[in-house]
């Protein structure tokens, strides 16, 4: 701790380029702690379990050339097809979720209700659904077979059972059985009986308040925005690709095919956060380099030019460690400055960000550990030239004086 | 004297490499960072309807509920429904009005070899390539009476004409569309504004339609909208003409007003609309629509998201520290060579000299960090394009502009980040430098 003294003395004779170090180190951690914590919120957006066997299931649609074209046929005729194929686990023709694209509408839990509904998104399906989403029933039954009504976009359709995710079970019937009670749509009275309980599903609209909440309804729906959705077996889902192409072209070929991946769709719902999560991620790695570049580079200049103190400490008996150890210790103190006053200037970075563009708060945690690597990351860079210091020889340079 | 400044600046970079080369770098990756926000937001903030801007509107009605308004910034739905398009549409005063929406089908050619393929097609009044400008190669819009009663016209994007008809005149010929057959009256030229203004609601950025149909084909197909569809009630819905003739929001309409006189016309007329409408109980909520001009709707839509403008201020964030990072690092520099300036000084150079001919040293490091930045933004940018897996393309990609921008950005940044450190070294005394020579 004797060293103090003269560091600080040395520091003052260099005060600019120390400043300009900790400042660089301040302006660093305001931005990375903010950018980490956006990139923290992000992944856990687009991780989170979808409820649904997105990496399995493949969707198939068809756009039939011919104007009057019995789609319903077609759908009851594919599906045979598509079930009886080996690689297939289940099958089913509805919207699928995580794609950005659905409907939804008002629910309630009491008949003829039009204030305060709760938004929920609608899937029409079969009896297979559940299976073929790779979904999980948690309460109650599936539907039945002779329970799947038809209905096309021009009839009205009314359906008495339902099947709903917990998310919507525990926010209309909290504490109690949701099984056997009846929602509504909002401002109707036609009660719709809850049947069974699926554990999740996101719905299409994962990044919307109402992700979650979805209600399954035993329909056969006439309409060219159902798709067929199918399980694969595990690792059978690129095969099925190319063969569900050529199996719906062989079965009619008049008709446009479009075979797709459920992951490349969810990849596509999410391609905004997860460019955004490179992006900032890139900023941190970038920033934390040129910052430990700067670094290298100053003490380097500054080793060189204290060559002569360097060899005439060494020649009056200090050994390499106190040397190496002079030199880090000017850099903590260098890094400790910058980072306080990193930290104030992180808080208020953040609460631009808040306020102005909606992004997360910044929890002291967060910030706490990018300081912590920060000072590390500072350590190291100003730990190679440091070695390069300890390393001069008290004759060499000495030999000039 | 200039010239003079650059030769001994390129001499001095050669003499630190190293050092030289980080101060690019930093320069570099700053402004890549900077540009790379930048231009996204410049690109996402255009306005393909700026020429036009003063005299076209986009009509928004509030028909919602009477509990609740619509979650936008002002409240109303960014689609009306289809009887009230049917009924404005009969207006005389706009010059050119268009009601128009989003749909699609498999298009094919009865006697080619290509197979049927989903076309993106607008449905529309035939007014749409009047108002916004949409120049024809052959041909042009239906006639007026397609807009009420099931014609079977066509018009062909450039590009689906290429595809179709290998870029012949097609006027006249027949294609498939949804299992009918369409006679082609015209051919558009390549249009393809980004942002989409005339269509917010199914993806800024996406491509512009490949076919325009008429507007008085919805009861022949059963066209439903392939955007959004939104409805506030519970409406039994038994029949396409019960969706017709419901509350449901799927159609754009836009206005073109020319004069001061016209646009107070229109107003007094959805006025007197609204009344009539409220009088037969329609249109719960106070009195309100709105005509918002191309620029206000881009804004009004969010075009550019809070999220791009949260990276921009990160990355102009980014390239300050990489500023104080130059400043330190021409700091060192500088004064390692404090010597060589003292001898200029004892030479008989003065301090603005010495100032200048640093100056300029900053300026080339700059100049250089500048076209290392660009071809970092380009790559960022092609990174980018793909991460969006296609939602970006036409936004994501430097002009000529956005290039010389680039290197203004760096040479002023490398240009501020050399002040001080050129102010300082004007200032050495020279003596001392003699002296130990």
């Amino acid at each position: 701790m004797l060293e103090l003294r003269p560091i600080l003395s040395a520091l003052w004779r260099h005060k600019v380029s120390a400043l300009l170090i900790a400042l660089q180190l301040g302006l660093t951690l305001a931005v990375i702690s903010n950018a980490a914590v956006i990139v923290q919120e992000r992944i856990q957006q687009v991780t989170r379990p979808t409820g649904v066997a997105v990496a399995d299931i493949v969707t198939a649609h068809i756009a039939p050339v011919a104007k009057d074209y019995d789609l319903l046929q077609a759908f009851r005729l594919d599906l045979a097809m598509i079930r009886a194929l080996p690689e297939v686990v289940a099958a089913t023709v509805s919207r699928a979720p995580l794609t950005g694209s659905g409907s939804s509408s008002g629910v309630q839990a009491e008949p003829n209700r039009e204030v305060g509904a709760t938004p929920a998104a609608i899937f029409m399906v079969d009896e297979h659904f559940i299976d073929a989403l790779g979904m999980q029933l948690v309460a109650g039954r599936t539907f039945a077979a002779e329970e799947i009504g038809e209905a096309s976009e021009t009839t009205s359709w009314r359906s008495n059972t339902v099947i709903i995710t917990q998310q919507l079970a525990d926010k209309f019937f909290a504490n109690t059985q949701a099984l056997g009670k009846a929602i509504y749509f909002s401002g109707e009275d036609n009660p719709m009986e809850v049947v069974g309980i699926v554990a999740r599903n996101l719905g299409p609209w994962p990044n919307s308040t109402r992700a979650g909440n979805a209600i399954f309804l035993p329909i056969l729906m006439d309409t060219q925005k159902h798709d067929f959705i199918v399980r694969a077996a595990p690792g059978q889902r690129d095969g099925l690709v190319k063969l569900l192409e050529e199996k719906l072209a062989e079965r009619d070929s008049e008709r446009v095919i479009t075979v797709k991946t459920l992951e490349e769709q969810k990849n596509r719902y999410y391609a905004g956060d997860n460019t955004l999560i490179t992006m900032l991620s890139g900023v941190v790695g970038l920033l934390t380099f040129i910052v430990a570049l700067g670094i290298i580079g100053l003490t380097v200049f500054w080793v060189a030019q204290r060559q002569k103190q360097i060899g005439v400490r060494r020649a009056l008996g200090a050994n390499r460690s106190t040397i190496c150890r002079y030199f880090l210790l000017e850099n903590l103190m260098i890094a400790t400055t910058g980072i306080s006053f990193g930290v104030a200037a992180a808080q208020i970075f953040n609460h631009f960000l808040v306020s102005a563009f909606n992004q997360p708060p910044l929890p002291p945690a967060t910030v706490a550990s990018c300081a912590l690597a920060l000072v590390l990351i500072s350590l190291v860079a100003a730990l190679i030239p440091s070695l390069r210091a300890a390393n001069i020889s008290p004759a060499t340079v000495t030999r000039s004086l | 004297m200039f010239g003079y400044y650059i030769a001994l600046a390129l001499r001095s970079l050669r003499t630190t490499p190293i050092l030289s080369a980080l101060m690019v770098a930093a320069i570099a990756v700053g402004v890549g960072a900077a540009m790379t926000t930048l231009t996204l937001n410049y690109m996402m903030s255009r306005n393909a309807l700026a020429h036009k801007d003063d005299v076209l509107y986009a009509m928004q009605l509030d028909n919602w509920a009477p509990d609740r308004g619509w979650q936008s910034p002002n409240e109303m739905p960014w689609e009306i429904n289809y009887k009230d398009a049917i009924s404005l549409l009969h207006s005389d005063i706009p010059t050119y009005q268009v009601a128009m929406h989003r749909w699609g089908g498999p298009l094919s050619r009865e006697d080619s070899e290509l197979r049927p393929y989903s076309a993106e097609a607008r449905v529309t009044s035939r007014d749409f390539f009047a108002l916004f400008d949409v120049p024809f190669i052959y041909g042009g819009s239906w006639s007026s009476d397609a807009d009420s009663n099931p014609v079977y016209q066509i018009v062909l994007s450039q590009q689906t004409n290429e595809k179709l008809f290998n870029g012949e005149n097609s006027v006249g010929r027949t294609v498939n569309f949804n299992g009918a057959p369409f006679t082609v009256v015209g051919v558009t030229e390549y249009w393809q504004p980004s942002p989409k203004v005339h269509d917010l609601n199914n993806g800024n950025f996406k491509k512009s339609a490949e076919v325009f149909l008429p507007f008085g084909l919805h009861r022949s197909f059963e066209i439903y909208s392939w955007g959004n569809t939104n409805g506030w009630k519970g409406e039994v819905i038994d029949s396409y003409e019960t969706h017709l003739g419901s509350e449901y929001v799927w159609i754009q309409y836009w206005v073109q007003l020319d004069s001061a006189q016209q646009l107070e016309d229109y107003r007094d007329y959805l006025t007197g609309f609204i009344r009539q409408q409220k009088a037969q109980g329609r249109f719960p909520r106070p009195l309100k629509f709105g005509l918002s001009r191309p620029s206000q709707w881009l804004q009004l839509n969010e075009v550019v998201e809070d999220d791009d403008y949260m990276l921009n201020w990160l990355s102009l964030a980014f390239l300050l520290v990489c500023l104080v990072n130059a400043v330190a690092l021409l700091l060192a520099k500088f004064l390692r060579k404090a010597s060589e300036a003292g001898v200029r000084r004892a030479l008989g150079a003065n301090r603005r000299a010495i100032f200048t001919q640093h100056l300029v040293e900053s300026g080339c490091i700059g100049l250089a960090g500048g076209l290392v930045g660009i071809f970092l933004t380009t790559a960022t940018l092609a990174l980018m394009r793909q991460l969006q897996m296609g939602a970006l393309d036409s936004v994501a990609a430097m002009d000529w502009l956005m290039m010389s921008a680039a290197i203004g950005l760096a040479i002023l940044s490398s240009l501020l980040a050399g002040l001080y450190p050129a102010w300082r070294i004007s200032r050495t005394n020279p003596s001392i430098y003699l002296k130990t020579q």
